[in-house]
């Protein structure tokens, strides 16, 4: 397949896998598995074909020169990077929903979804980016609203509204391009043609920081990443904000740089304050998820920050903490679902003393946990570091501020795992039997291999991301 | 000559002779299918005061198509013949190219929508009916007053619509534009609509906000655009702020309502405005592709989501959202149908809603109205609020089995065409920009 066709055909495998496999819904998971690892192959073979700098022209498809609506879909480092990722994602989250009820529909979304998502990272076309952006939410807005928690019609509705609400402000910043610089494709825009890019700038920053999201933007995070099913959380949090993060660094960063160098601490400001007021709410969280997606907008802030850097490092170091953080959330999301599941609770108090009852799945939660505090040997702890190093070079050494960032993420990690993997062991957790599912299992083992992987030889991830920065290497050094 | 119209318009008054007969359908259908042969060949219409283009014969056959599904979808005898004269009237309008022809064609179009909704079986009809005759009367009325004032000034009724002449002939356009605002539920003239269209039976407020509105407003814009880019000065700030007051009242309103024939009709105002954009930015090469691209999006959406109601009344006696609860584990199919539709008014993309809103929204922007935009950005954000909490009642509560009251499969297929057409244009512009 082509990429267009992978963008495209999952909508019709979706539609199929829907209508016939409702009765089988068995075949609905391998139909799935079976395109996300011809995705993920695709993305990997991708590596070997990309120009070493600039695009790699995947063709163009559907063109209306009038309105220069045409579906351009180029990749290049950066994007094939996502591509990756996600492709590596839906993978495993294919796996870790192995037990879900009505399967055919569940997976049929799943499929649905990778085909926008590809979308998003492979067109440059302004207009069909927009598209394929808005598309993702419609199958979230399903997954969340159907297979969610207590309160998943409220969160379904919110995280609908609130995000496309944001988006409207990307479409008409898109208008504005269009408008001043004649073309809807992001490779041909260059900043000064541009008669207005402050106003541009100020759109499209509006509306990303929602998905991304910074604070004080963050509110549907919590509601939507609590009540979604916990599959579908490591999708919000490894896929959705990361193409906030992405669409950040693409469209603001990379494509209006001078207006970015000028608002840049609009950026680190909203950064900081993300990093430690998402910090402390977590800190002060007793519902386990809750905890987990305070802790991932904390590390988004950290994100934030490295990009506000605009240097070669800074933006190396986002991307690295993008993806390490997809990979240490993960598994915190799965076990936190999965012990709910088990216990009937979300409170920490109920839980206590997991580790005697299930110790393995109590060692990866323990590790997540460690990378999410930044322990040296974890994915966490490399992306902090090169955050931390790449804004003190940056913006002088007050960034050492960030370092208390990272202090609080020890302070809830440590205080979560004392209370809900060791202790005493609880009455709830006395009667429950943490038995797993071993497709469920092993999604979590390797997202666990990968965070020590890429914990102890950052320079497998490195190797790839430093080309995608490579315009950005007369302003700074690399790692 | 053989034309779209005459083919219509025979079968109309053919189908007079069909009644109780099983053959009437199939009859329709067929001239349907005729009309819609005779216009892809691109008949020549040889009427004085009459002329089409590309533009137009493209909407034209988004026409028979719709009419071809909301007739596989009617029952009632009676109804199939309206709909046909419905159609050839909408054919006329949308051909007429003089001021004479078009009150006149219109004047038709108005007529038959009151004799199609004077089919009254219950008081709420009956009450939905007399207060669009009511207002189409008045509506008339200040059309007929603003021509005379605009002859007045100067103009001439066998030409197309013109400026050269004296002030009558402003306040000669604006009074028609009033009046013809009735027609297309502009806020403040929308009075009647809410009630008329959630009040008669949902096919006829299919044919009625689907179609007519439809080919009123793209008609409309025909023969008005030139006079409006002539004086933009004048018409600018008026049209933006009916445009803004009736996007955001009709959105509003719709997110306080329980049920779901009134959330469509607020949606229907709320459309208006949409396409009242596309006036304000008269001046822009893209507002022609946006007024046409809204019509051939709305005219399927809309229908689609009248039709799909008036099934789910017909089959499970569905009126409010409450009733809707747990519908998608019911009837799937229909429920399919339904969101797509109700996805693509609330302009989600690959769906037609979006690419409409996005060409008349950039004509906004092109024409540098990125204020007005925002506001119609926003709106159209606001409004999936309502839209998706119909799909919320559909697919995520639970709701108690209703007993299926009658099975019907024709308007199944007549909701698939609806929906290919929403899909088709979501996808494929380049059929619209020619």
């Amino acid at each position: 397949m082509s990429g267009v066709e992978l963008i495209f055909y999952p909508f019709i495998i979706a539609l199929l896998t829907a209508v016939f496999f409702r009765q089988n819904s068995a075949v609905s998971k391998f139909v799935a598995l079976a395109l996300f690892t011809y995705m993920l192959l695709f993305s990997i073979n991708l590596f070997s074909q990309l120009p070493s700098s600039g695009y790699l022209d995947l063709g163009t498809y559907l063109s209306v020169p009038k309105f220069d609506f045409i579906l351009t879909l180029k990749v290049d480092m950066l994007s094939t990077i996502m591509l990756t990722l996600t492709s590596v994602l839906l993978l495993l989250v294919a796996l870790s929903s192995w037990s879900m009820k009505n399967q055919a529909l569940y997976y049929s979304l799943l499929i649905f979804f990778s085909g926008a998502i590809f979308g998003v990272f492979m067109s440059t076309n302004l207009l069909w980016f927009f598209i394929f952006w808005e598309l993702t939410l419609v199958p979230m807005y399903f997954l969340v609203g159907i297979w969610g928690e207590e309160r998943r019609i409220y969160a379904a509705v919110k995280f609908f509204l609130y995000t496309h609400v944001a988006s409207m402000f990307v479409l008409l910043a898109f208008f504005l391009i269009h408008k001043e610089a004649g073309t809807f494709d992001m490779t041909l825009v260059r900043e000064g043609m541009l008669l207005s890019p402050v106003l541009i700038w100020w759109l499209l920053f509006v509306g990303f920081s929602v998905k991304m999201p910074l604070f004080p933007f963050h509110t549907w995070l919590p509601d939507a990443h609590v009540q979604a099913p916990a599959p579908i959380s490591v999708l919000l949090a490894g896929v959705l904000l990361k193409m906030g993060a992405y669409a950040m660094i693409r469209m603001v960063l990379l494509l209006l740089p001078e207006t970015s160098q000028q608002y840049a601490w609009v950026l680190l400001v909203l950064g900081l304050i993300t990093l430690f007021y998402a910090g402390f709410m977590a800190i002060y969280e007793t519902h386990l998820k809750k905890m987990v997606a305070y802790s991932s907008i904390s590390h988004m802030g950290l994100v934030a920050i490295a990009m506000a850097t605009l240097s070669y490092s800074g933006l190396s170091a986002a991307l690295y903490e993008m993806i390490g953080h997809a990979f240490v959330i993960a598994p915190l999301f799965l076990l936190a679902g999965f012990f709910h599941h088990k216990t009937g609770s979300w409170e920490m108090k109920d839980m206590g003393g997991i580790m005697q009852k299930a110790p393995y799945i109590s060692a990866i939660f323990v590790l997540a946990g460690l990378g999410a505090l930044g322990l040296p040997g974890t994915m966490g702890f490399v992306g902090e570091l090169s955050i931390l190093l790449s804004s003190i070079k940056s913006f002088g050494l007050w960034m050492a501020v960030v370092a208390f960032g990272s202090m609080l993420g020890a302070a809830y990690i440590i205080w979560t795992l004392r209370r809900v993997i060791y202790g005493e062991m609880s009455e709830v957790v006395r009667k429950t039997n943490f038995s797993m599912n071993i497709f469920e299992f092993l999604a979590l083992a390797i997202f666990a291999l990968f965070i020590i992987l890429f914990g102890v030889f950052p320079n497998l991830l490195f190797e790839y991301i430093n080309p995608a920065f490579a315009q950005f290497t007369s302003l700074g050094g690399a790692l | 000559m053989i034309s779209a119209f005459t083919i219509l318009f025979t079968m109309a008054l053919v189908s007079l002779f069909f009644h109780r007969s099983f053959l009437l359908k199939p009859l329709s259908l067929v001239a349907l299918s005729a009309a819609f042969y005779v216009t892809l060949g691109g008949a020549v219409v040889p009427l004085i005061g009459f002329a089409t283009n590309e533009q137009i014969k493209l909407f034209e056959l988004v026409l028979e198509i719709v009419l071809f599904a909301s007739i596989l979808h009617e029952s009632e005898e009676i109804t199939i013949t309206q709909t046909l004269f419905l159609g050839a009237a909408s054919v006329l309008l949308l051909q007429s190219n003089t001021l004479v022809s078009f009150i006149l064609s219109f004047e038709a179009l108005s007529i038959i929508s009151v004799v199609l909704v004077s089919y009254i079986k219950t008081k709420n009809q009956a009450q939905g009916a007399v207060k669009m005759f009511i207002a189409g009367s008045m509506a008339t009325g200040i059309v007929l007053l603003g021509s005379a004032f605009y002859l007045m000034g100067g103009g001439m009724l066998l030409e197309p619509l013109s400026s050269k002449g004296s002030e009558f002939m402003n306040i000669g356009v604006a009074l028609m534009l009033a009046g013809l605002f009735y027609k297309l539920t502009i806020v403040p003239f929308h009075g009647w609509a809410i009630d008329t269209y959630a009040l008669i039976r949902h096919s006829h407020a299919a044919i009625l906000s689907g179609i007519a509105k439809t080919v009123a407003a793209l008609a409309i814009f025909k023969i008005f655009a030139p006079f409006l880019a002539e004086h933009i000065t004048l018409s600018l700030p008026l049209l933006a702020t009916l445009a803004i007051i009736t996007m955001t009242l009709g959105n509003f309103l719709a997110l306080f309502t329980k049920n779901i024939a009134r959330i469509l009709s607020y949606s229907s105002i709320a459309h208006a405005g949409y396409m009242l954009i596309a006036f304000v930015a008269v001046k822009s090469t893209y507002a022609d592709e946006g007024i046409l691209y809204m019509a051939i999006a709305y005219i399927f959406m809309q229908s689609g989501a009248f039709l799909a109601l008036d099934s789910l009344k017909k089959e499970y006696d569905i009126k409010t959202l409450d009733d809707l609860k747990g519908f998608a584990s019911q009837n799937s199919t229909l429920s399919f149908f339904f969101t797509i539709q109700l996805l693509s008014l609330a302009g989600i993309p690959l769906l037609a809603g979006f690419l409409a809103k996005a060409v008349v929204f950039y004509a906004g922007v092109d024409a540098g109205l990125w204020w007005l935009v925002l506001i119609a950005l926003l709106n159209s954000a606001l409004s999936v609020g309502y839209y998706a909490w119909i799909i919320k009642s559909m697919y995520f509560d639970e709701g108690t089995l209703k007993e299926r009251l009658v099975d019907l499969h024709l308007p199944q297929i007549a909701q698939l065409i609806l929906a290919a057409g929403t899909l088709y244009f979501g996808v494929f512009a380049s059929s619209v920009f020619m």
